[in-house]
């Protein structure tokens, strides 16, 4: 049985492990902090725009598991704010437990709290990760979704400093990158000034900190929109923002707050003097990350070159996936890149030919489009999401973007590709 | 590709980040390395934080301090014991295993600094206690000290492989020390004896021809033996010992001659306990500024030993490559 080692335990790590065990792999996870979703455990938005497309995509490709539950972690369904439509919000207190869950039913070996932090290599292969602890993990195969955020130096050098995200290096250690030990070197992406880096695009406020009355349409209604006094305006904040697709006019003018058990913020960090002046919020404090009202997580410092087909290119045998492998933004873009990785791993370990998803499906499409634009100078400022900016206007261009059920399953089968994540390949 | 993970010793004390952050020669830190991005050898601190956060300075060199000498015994071949007293902190701080400090005579230039091991720590009443042999220029100096002594300290990177002698606890350690470096081992043995280990202790007179740490060891729970180390006799008995036992730790305390004596008993009977040994590098500042200190690994890293921890194996292996 070929072993395949998932190098992360973010929404990508996860898919990825799912979706090689069911194509038979021998899956262990190794997982550096305390939880598994990494940022996942903030985010919460799903379904909106062209994700929902994607979505349904990556359910008939056969990688139904982990939409399956964060819709049925949904507080709140089909909800529409500035830009977004049909969007879903889970709730980030209670998806990780689910996740874990499932992975330990389908037989998945997880490691949590043991740090990779070098590989040993055999010619271009890795043979095996050591940890932190002086002891290896060796593997057939290798998916490393370490993510791009942090660490904690490069948040300092290229935003505000550690704001004690949800990461949480000053206690389970920084993300190195697998990929470099093994050889490679990192693709960088870049701000709008060719600074390197972006921002995280969101903090949580504690909900119990509110005002009753914003407390109760949050719940309610899953969206609160609230007027920034106009002193406090700033639309330069929008350029710092890795979420494009929220980098908005109505985003610098108004404070928006997105219910996913806490009461997400849409804006890399907020004073929390200033916060205060706005109604309602007058007794507003962080959830995660803690210091939101000052530093910030810096993402994207550690992309790997890959193919189409998820592979590292230099290393034999090392895939990769959500946001170690591109540009890209959301659990959406994590989770079904990190189905094609984990489905690839199985199928590079017999020597089979890597699948490719062609371009006219939305996932296939983004993967190879994401790939073309890192190429470029400019490409290396933008950010590749099903959710807005640049990427979605595209789809709806190529006529990718529906939400039609019937139709998208149509796609899929017409190619040929149903269920083949459902393959049992070993 | 596997490289050599060194550690610093003083990462997260008082003293870090030190001045070789301000000049781009952290160990650690990767961005104090003049590199753009972030890849360090993770201790637990950010280092890059701590020095932005210190306003892009180095925090505070060491001071040094003029002591009292309480008490000085002299045997009667060239070994002195001398009881200092100091600050109820620094002998905390020097209580651990590993630690040192610089002495010199007050009516000396700076560069009569000598460092020197830590026997014990009495945090209570604020003493240290030194152990030495006079050999040469520094330490024929010591001897002329009157009631007072200029200290330099605390340093803590005496041993390598301490992190194994702090998170070894309930197993079965060998301790061999020879000559003046039973002075370093007592803190050791301390330090194991507290960590439930049990203890199998082999001591040699060495050339200064005495077992001065017998008197040190009647308050803990341990016997040893006597025996030469460097002969036959020794080798015989490490070879029965190991025999019997397995044991988790082994620590070394002499020479370079004696380590690589050692360390080939210990290969031949296929003995794979983690290994701690006593740093016989020459320091002169500590700070890692000076570079009496510096060396080169196996494969070209440069290395400053005042303030790294490396693996034994590879520290021994360097001095083989150097004959």
């Amino acid at each position: 049985m070929a072993k395949i080692v998932v190098i992360g335990g973010g929404w990508s790590g996860c898919a990825a492990a799912v979706i090689a065990k069911k194509a038979g792999g021998d899956v262990i996870l190794i997982e550096k902090t305390d939880m598994l979703l990494g940022l996942g455990n903030v985010g919460g938005i799903m379904r909106n725009n062209g994700r929902y497309t994607a979505t349904e995509e990556n359910i008939y490709l056969g990688g139904q598991e982990l939409f399956n539950i964060t819709d049925k972690a949904a507080r709140h369904v089909n909800v529409n704010f500035p830009g977004h439509k049909h969007a879903t919000l889970y709730d980030v207190t209670k998806v990780e437990p689910m996740v874990r869950r499932l992975l330990k039913e389908i037989g998945i070996e997880i490691l949590l709290q043991k740090r990779v932090i070098d590989v040993e290599m055999d010619n271009k292969s890795i043979k095996s990760v050591v940890l932190s602890d002086d002891t290896t993990i060796s593997g057939d195969i290798f998916i490393e979704t370490t993510g791009s955020t942090g660490p904690m130096g490069n948040c300092l050098k290229y935003g505000n400093g550690c704001s004690m995200c949800i990461l949480r290096c000053p206690s389970f250690g920084p993300r190195i990158s697998v990929s470099k030990r093994a050889g490679v070197e990192d693709i960088l992406g870049q701000r709008g000034d060719e600074s390197y880096g972006a921002f995280s695009g969101s903090c949580k406020l504690n909900k119990e900190s509110l005002s009753e009355e914003i407390r109760e349409k949050l719940n309610k209604e899953g969206v609160v929109i609230l007027p920034i006094p106009k002193e406090d305006i700033n639309f330069d904040k929008l350029d710092l923002k890795v979420c494009q697709q929220y980098a908005l006019k109505d985003f610098a003018e108004n404070i928006i707050l997105l219910d996913t058990g806490h009461a997400k913020l849409m804006t890399p960090y907020y004073p929390l003097e200033k916060l205060r002046k706005i109604k309602g919020l007058e007794n507003a404090r962080y959830e995660d990350p803690y210091s939101g009202g000052k530093g910030n997580s810096i993402r994207y410092l550690s992309i790997a070159p890959r193919n189409n087909a998820m592979k590292v290119i230099g290393i034999d045998n090392l895939l990769c996936a959500g946001e170690k492998s591109g540009l890209f933004v959301g659990h959406t873009e994590a989770i079904v890149t990190g189905s094609l990785a984990g489905h690839n791993s199985v199928r590079l370990s017999l020597g089979m030919p890597l699948l490719e998803l062609p371009r006219n499906l939305a996932i296939g499409d983004l993967i190879a489009y994401a790939n073309e634009q890192i190429r470029t100078k400019e490409g290396l400022k933008k950010r590749y999401t099903f959710a807005g900016s640049e990427y979605f206007e595209r789809m709806k261009e190529k006529d990718l973007y529906t939400v039609d059920k019937i139709e998208i399953r149509r796609r899929v089968q017409r190619l040929d590709l149903l269920n083949i994540y459902e393959e049992k390949l070993l | 590709m596997i490289q050599h993970r060194i550690e610093c010793v003083d990462i997260g004390s008082e003293f870090c980040p030190c001045h070789l952050a301000e000049t781009n020669d952290c160990l650690i830190c990767s961005h104090l390395q003049g590199k753009e991005f972030c890849d360090c050898n993770w201790r637990g601190v950010c280092v890059y934080q701590e020095y932005v956060w210190n306003g892009n300075k180095s925090k505070n060199l060491r001071s040094e301090i003029v002591c009292k000498i309480e008490e000085k015994i002299e045997y009667k071949s060239n070994l002195t014991i001398l009881k200092i007293k100091t600050s109820r902190t620094l002998s905390r701080q020097l209580k651990e295993p590993g630690a040192y400090v610089f002495l010199r005579d007050i009516r000396l230039p700076h560069y009569y600094d000598v460092p020197m091991s830590i026997m014990d720590a009495d945090d209570m009443n604020g003493y240290i206690y030194i152990a030495y042999q006079t050999i040469g220029a520094k330490t024929k100096m010591l001897k002329k000290l009157n009631n007072e002594v200029l200290v330099r300290g605390p340093f803590w990177n005496g041993l390598i492989g301490i992190k194994y002698i702090k998170s070894t606890r309930n197993k079965n350690c060998l301790i061999l020390a020879r000559g003046i470096a039973q002075a370093p081992t007592l803190a050791v043995i301390r330090k194991l004896n507290r960590n439930g280990c049990n203890l199998k202790v082999i001591l040699d007179k060495g050339k200064i021809d005495e077992i001065f740490l017998s008197k040190y060891l009647k308050n803990f729970k341990v016997n040893y033996t006597e025996t030469d180390l460097m002969k036959n006799e020794g080798k015989l008995l490490i070879n029965n010992i190991l025999a019997e036992k397995k044991y988790d730790l082994i620590y070394i305390g002499g020479s370079n001659l004696l380590q690589k004596h050692i360390l080939k008993i210990l290969e031949k009977n296929n003995c794979i306990s983690k290994l701690v040994i006593t740093n016989n590098e020459k320091f002169c500042c500590g700070e890692g500024i000076c570079g009496s200190c510096t060396t080169f690994t196996q494969n070209g890293e440069l290395i400053k030993t005042c303030k790294t921890q490396m693996d034994v194996k590879k520290t021994v292996e360097r001095r083989n490559m150097l004959g």
